[in-house]
């Protein structure tokens, strides 16, 4: 045997030892600040720990394109539906894939489509607002549904697919909500998706497990433990000493302590969410009465004028968040991110103060018929971005001579206070769905009375809404009139649409982070060869 | 004595049940909706928040929601969270009492064996170099705020020198197939840091309470007496002397049992230990009505089993106090 023959036997022996060698399972520990405790569709309530959980225990018919374009069929990725058609502008049929299966071997079937719509309708109120426009769900056979609309509209394979992950039927069919065989479902569930709940230990961590058959293919983490970190501290110390590998909602502050350690890499994901500071058009003191300042719109678009509202952006959230022009945000389909809206131009303030009568006094401060131009901003002192940008609008109107006294509140009394109406501008915070369908809610004057809040109401943004609901062709051109007009009438002085940050182990590649659902991809993420195991380590080892 | 203890137990009973009263009346009546945390900033319908209050006897007068509450407990039967739905609250005290028990317990024990004996030394070597520098350093702990401590602490041996976990209770993804003493050895590690945290804050009173109690006793005729009579030091100080000085510990000791049930809400969140504090923190921020008396229910039957058995350890152990 000569001396080549013999290297190339031992490399080859070798690598087929390594070849035979068990993988290490890999680990992803998340630090996150709340910890799932209902992570089952129609069973959770609000809490988005619950949802993120959820989503990856259970599948939806078919995910979000890429764009996040909620208008239209184009684009969604089929999940547990391999392909849908259109049968007709009302009629959509969906074809399951033949290989999903629950974790307990059974298929999933359209019966289990079928039962999870008409549960979700029957126990969430909420659920069944969103999917009043499905008229019915029938069984064609095991692997086909169809869904009947009450009326055509460019969102219905979004209604059919976004708002509910499906359930089995086989399991829950029957089983009264609150029964203790509800309860022994939450507690193990039995899902779709790419990973089954392993262990549970309340306020401490949560583990999923990788379903080895799961029918889309086989997770490459074998493990993700959510634990538990309430303190944000908490978190990024869990992370920067290897506890952790993964870290939501970093604060804009110690996004530059976690970017300066090597192993970690920084993930900014923009989001769903629009910070703006609501004017009252109703009087708080006679709800029935117009509000003596701001029912003005003059005075609004006064008050909006004054902001410097990128220099308050710069200073709150550094580059991390987007200046809405409008209630949107950045993510969803319908923004222009190239449009400025309201400059800060103080002159311009100054002159619709005086146009709508009020006149400047020897100190600077404004009057008109002896009142002062004197307002109060409620917002939840809670929340520390907020009490930041108040502060610094607060200042601003200060220096036009506009008298507004900070009023922060804790976060129960606040909703309250907003809730009744009982305020003069109000911090507000949605957190919206991919479908901006949702601006209907606060600011149409049928909402009036729910949403919205502030009474705001112009017939023009209810008929563009009505057109941009029902006309496909035009949604996108309709949906920017709508705010276009919402900013004109000065509704709100938009201030931030946030990104989320992460930190994660650059050990970790092909790292997708979903807006809607954060961690729904993580299945689909891989470990950087030879770094396995995970966050298990002790600190020191 | 029997009429004593039987009045003693009366009368706590009494306070358990006016404290609960009042803790229910007045997280109800205080502004702010309970399930506005709930809803957070999704926006949603009258029909929806109805549906949510009749889940929670939350549209139920404020009497009958008392009714329910006073019922359920008779049952053992504390409802169901709001924020943590449909965990019921008995589960998650379960869930949380084993960590605080064992924070709590760690340094109390530490507390009152390591405080006594400084505070002994001290009292024994009064005025010296070393007395001065100890109750300079322990009041300076003592001064120190919890939170900070933590973060300076979790930073120089979590994140700097990398010598123990900075959070947490366990390490989650420990091998499933680890012993028991791996496990405990674990635990053990995880809980250096904050036991450490608030025993350097806590200590210090132990140390001063015990201090002035013993140069007090040191000083009287009997231990004056039995040092004529030529026992050894140790037998004066510890045989005659701590005896004696030991009776403002109890009374310490009776507050500080509380301590052990409900643990320390920023130390618990600085390191993340899944306690009780946090559990209670939590449950009031977010009006979460059911949790909050459950865990009123605990802090408030600690408070008064501590003065409780304080008061009756004192009556056993001191004879002046039965005359």
């Amino acid at each position: 045997m000569s001396r080549r023959t013999l290297i190339w036997a031992v490399v080859l022996t070798l690598a087929a030892c390594t070849g035979t060698e068990r993988r290490a399972p890999t680990t992803l520990t998340i630090a996150v600040g709340q910890l799932a405790s209902s992570p089952v569709p129609t069973m959770t309530e609000g809490a988005s720990a619950n949802s993120d959980v959820a989503n990856l225990l259970f599948l939806r018919l078919a995910e979000l394109p890429p764009s996040y374009r909620t208008s239209g069929d184009s684009g969604f990725i089929p999940r547990l539906a391999r392909s849908w058609e259109r049968r007709d502008s009302v009629t959509l049929v969906f074809h399951l894939d033949p290989n999903a299966r629950w974790q307990d071997g059974v298929p999933v079937s359209a019966q289990d489509v079928a039962f999870t719509i008409a549960r979700a309708r029957s126990v969430s109120p909420q659920m069944a607002t969103l999917l009043t426009t499905i008229r019915s769900v029938e069984v064609e056979d095991s692997q086909t549904v169809a869904f009947h609309f009450s009326e055509a509209y460019p969102e219905q394979l979004y209604n059919a697919t976004y708002h509910v992950p499906i359930l089995p039927a086989h399991l829950l069919e029957g089983v009264g909500d609150h029964s203790e065989q509800q309860s022994a479902f939450v507690r193990q569930p039995v899902g779709s998706g790419p990973y089954r709940l392993a262990e549970v230990a309340p306020g401490d961590h949560l583990v999923l497990q990788a379903v080895e058959d799961f029918f889309l293919g086989r997770p490459t983490i074998d493990r993700v433990i959510f634990r538990l970190g309430s303190d944000p501290e908490a978190r990024n110390n869990m992370l920067l000493t290897g506890q952790a590998d993964a870290v939501q909602a970093i604060a804009p502050a110690d996004a530059p302590r976690i970017a300066a350690n090597p192993d970690l890499a920084l993930y900014t994901v923009p989001g769903f969410g629009v910070g703006y500071l609501l004017f009252n058009q109703q009087d708080p003191n006679h709800l029935d009465r117009p509000h003596p300042i701001l029912a003005d719109p003059r005075v609004r678009s006064a008050l909006v004028h004054a902001l410097d509202r990128p220099r308050m952006l710069q200073a709150v959230y550094r580059e991390f968040a987007y200046l809405p022009q409008g209630p949107a945000a950045r993510l969803h389909w319908i923004v222009d991110t190239t449009e400025t809206g309201v400059p800060f131009d103080t002159t311009v303030t100054t002159r619709l103060l005086t146009q709508a009568g009020w006149a400047r006094r020897s100190d600077g401060t404004w009057s008109k018929g002896g009142h002062a131009l004197s307002l109060t901003l409620n917002y939840p002192s809670t929340s520390r971005v907020r009490a930041q940008f108040a502060q610094l609008a607060q200042e601003q109107w200060r220096r036009v001579g506009i008298d507004v006294s900070l009023n922060g509140m804790e976060g129960a009394l606040w909703i309250d206070r907003r809730t009744d109406r009982q305020f003069d501008i109000d911090f507000s915070s949605a957190t919206m769905d991919p479908s901006p369908a949702g601006i209907t809610q606060s600011w149409s004057c049928a909402g009036i009375g729910g949403s919205n809040v502030a009474g705001y109401c112009d017939p023009k943004v209810d008929s563009l809404l009505g057109l941009a609901l029902t006309d496909a062709g035009n949604a996108l051109a309709h949906y920017r009139a709508v705010l276009e007009t919402i900013r004109a009438d000065a509704a709100a002085a938009f201030l931030y649409s946030p990104s989320t940050i992460f930190g994660i182990h650059r050990r970790f590649e092909n790292v997708t982070i979903v807006p809607y659902s954060y961690w729904l991809d993580v299945w689909r993420w891989t470990v950087r060869n030879g770094a396995g195991g995970g966050a298990s380590q002790p600190a020191d080892g | 004595m029997v009429r004593w203890l039987a009045s003693r137990t009366a009368q706590a009973a009494a306070t358990f049940v006016v404290a609960v009263v009042l803790m229910f009346f007045l997280m109800r009546l205080s502004p702010g909706d309970p399930l506005a945390r709930l809803v957070g900033d999704r926006q949603v319908s009258a029909a929806e928040l109805a549906s949510l209050r009749t889940r929670f006897g939350l549209d139920q007068p404020l009497l009958g929601q008392f009714r329910a509450f006073v019922g359920g407990v008779a049952q053992g039967d504390l409802g169901a969270s709001i924020a943590y739905y449909p965990t019921s609250v008995s589960e998650l005290i379960v869930a949380r009492l084993p960590a605080t028990l064992l924070l709590g317990g760690t340094v109390l024990i530490i507390n009152f064996t390591v405080g006594i004996v400084i505070g002994v030394w001290q009292a024994r070597h009064r005025g010296s170099a070393g007395d001065r520098w100890l109750s300079i350093v322990s009041l300076t702990a003592f001064a120190l705020p919890s939170f900070w401590l933590g973060l300076i602490l979790a930073w120089l041996f979590g994140i700097h020198w990398r010598l123990l976990p900075a959070a947490g209770m366990t390490t989650p993804a420990l091998d499933p197939g680890a012993g028991l003493l791996p496990r405990a050895l674990d635990v053990a590690r995880h809980l250096v840091l904050p036991a450490a945290t608030l025993c350097i804050i806590t200590i210090a009173v132990t140390i001063r309470h015990q201090r002035s109690a013993m140069i007090e006793t040191l000083t009287a005729d009997y231990v004056r007496t039995a040092q004529a009579k030529g026992l050894s030091e140790r037998a004066v100080v510890w045989r005659h002397a701590w005896r004696n000085a030991m009776f403002p510990l109890l009374t310490l000791f009776g507050l500080w049992l509380p301590v052990l049930v409900t643990g320390s809400v920023f130390v618990e969140s600085v390191f993340n230990w899944p306690g009780l504090g946090s559990l209670a923190a939590e449950a009031i921020l977010n009006r979460d009505y059911p949790l909050v008396m459950g865990t009123a229910l605990l802090v408030a039957g600690a408070v008064v089993a501590g003065t409780w058995v304080s008061d009756v350890l004192h009556v056993a152990l001191d004879p002046r106090v039965r005359v």
